[in-house]
């Protein structure tokens, strides 16, 4: 799939856009830095720029990709989030990486809540989330999406830990999906603050 | 992404790489013929690499083609315009697949990739790295007219000389 017809998705305080030339170096910043410890970094500054092509050329080979976080008023990049699916993993995964500048304001929930919604309206039946057992905040993430840990799903490479997002079905309407909306909201609202205060 | 101009030589194709051409890469880059760019390299390292040359076009608006010989349609080899970060200028490159060596076809493919960067992109000059020991590649760009010109070292691809390749005004003189 051509970047240019990558969708572009639209939330209360984002827009996600296909990766774009332009915001390689916010992207280098997080991939050469420690931040990239559980997403196969630091990258010296030759494999990040690789990994950014391999990053769009994933939406050509596979028709679906990670897409650039943006804010919707003043356009600046949060990190990404989407559908990853490398050869040599199992299933396709919902991914997101965020800047270390931009955490711990739902900002992956709200995204990933986001491209989760749009595969699942495409089709697709179930995701996975492969995380490094180190990897506490995005393993409190995946719990606060509703994934549950997968003991028996084959992982990646075996140091990390398969979660499994619910299905569509526990997604519509549900006691869950509310809760996940709820809490989105309240990062919306400048007024509440949610329970708990998660890092993501 | 934007979309990969074709080129045609007498005997190849010059067009996007895509889902098709991972298995002849991948074969490529567990044999040791890869020993020169970076390989062996594993099946799945190789397709973030195929990822990495499509996506190097959308990044530069330009990239390396899969070659097509155009009597079988078999994919024999990879070459084109290469500039990733930290590269020291644009570059001309060529990834040969095995059986495809020794009839010329690295030289008719970098010349049409050269023409390209010329006449189409408006480059002034061109470099290709060559690592050292690779004497088959070097020979290449030997044939291209193109002559040393310094060094670069890479920390994954080791030492290589720099080939500075005739300019757009003189390339009608290369042997």
């Amino acid at each position: 799939m051509p970047t240019a017809n990558i969708p572009v998705l639209e939330t209360r305080r984002l827009i996600l856009r296909g990766p774009e030339p332009q915001d390689y170096p916010d992207f280098k910043a997080t991939f050469t830095s420690y931040r990239a410890r559980f997403m196969g970094g630091p990258l010296n500054p030759y494999e990040a720029w690789m990994l950014y092509a391999a990053e769009i050329g994933h939406w050509a080979i596979r028709g679906y990709g990670m897409w650039m976080i943006h804010d919707r008023i003043s356009d600046a990049t949060y990190g990404m989030a989407g559908g990853w699916k490398p050869a040599g993993w199992p299933e396709a995964e919902l991914a997101w990486v965020i800047w270390p500048d931009a955490q711990g304001r739902g900002i992956a929930l709200e995204a990933a809540h986001a491209v989760r919604g749009y595969f699942y309206r495409n089709g697709w039946q179930g995701m996975v989330s492969y995380l490094d057992p180190k990897n506490l905040d995005s393993i409190r993430l995946a719990e606060r999406l509703g994934a549950i840990k997968d003991h028996a799903a084959p992982s990646v490479d075996g140091n990390d830990a398969v979660y499994r997002h619910p299905s569509p079905a526990q997604l519509d309407g549900t006691q869950l999906a509310h809760g996940i909306e709820m809490e989105i909201g309240h990062y919306t609202d400048p007024l509440f603050k949610p329970k708990g205060w998660a890092l993501d | 992404m934007m979309s990969v101009p074709a080129l045609e030589t007498p005997r190849l194709l010059l067009r996007a790489p895509g889902p098709g051409d991972f298995a002849p890469l991948a074969a490529f880059y567990a044999s040791p013929r890869s020993r020169f760019v970076g390989g062996p390299a594993s099946a799945d390292q190789t397709w973030r690499m195929l990822a990495g040359e499509i996506g190097h076009w959308s990044l530069r608006g330009f990239g390396r083609w899969a070659v097509q010989e155009r009597a079988t349609g078999a994919t024999a080899g990879i070459v084109g315009l290469w500039y990733p970060h930290d590269w020291p200028e644009p570059e001309i490159g060529w990834d040969l697949f095995d059986g495809f060596q020794g009839r010329g076809f690295a030289t008719e493919a970098a010349r049409a990739a050269r023409d390209h960067a010329y006449d189409t992109l408006g480059w002034t000059t061109a470099i290709s790295l060559v690592a050292d020991g690779n004497d088959a590649s070097a020979a290449v760009a030997g044939r291209l007219g193109a002559r040393p010109d310094g060094r670069f070292r890479h920390e994954r691809f080791g030492e290589m000389t720099i080939y500075r390749h005739p300019g757009p005004d003189a390339r009608k003189g290369d042997a």
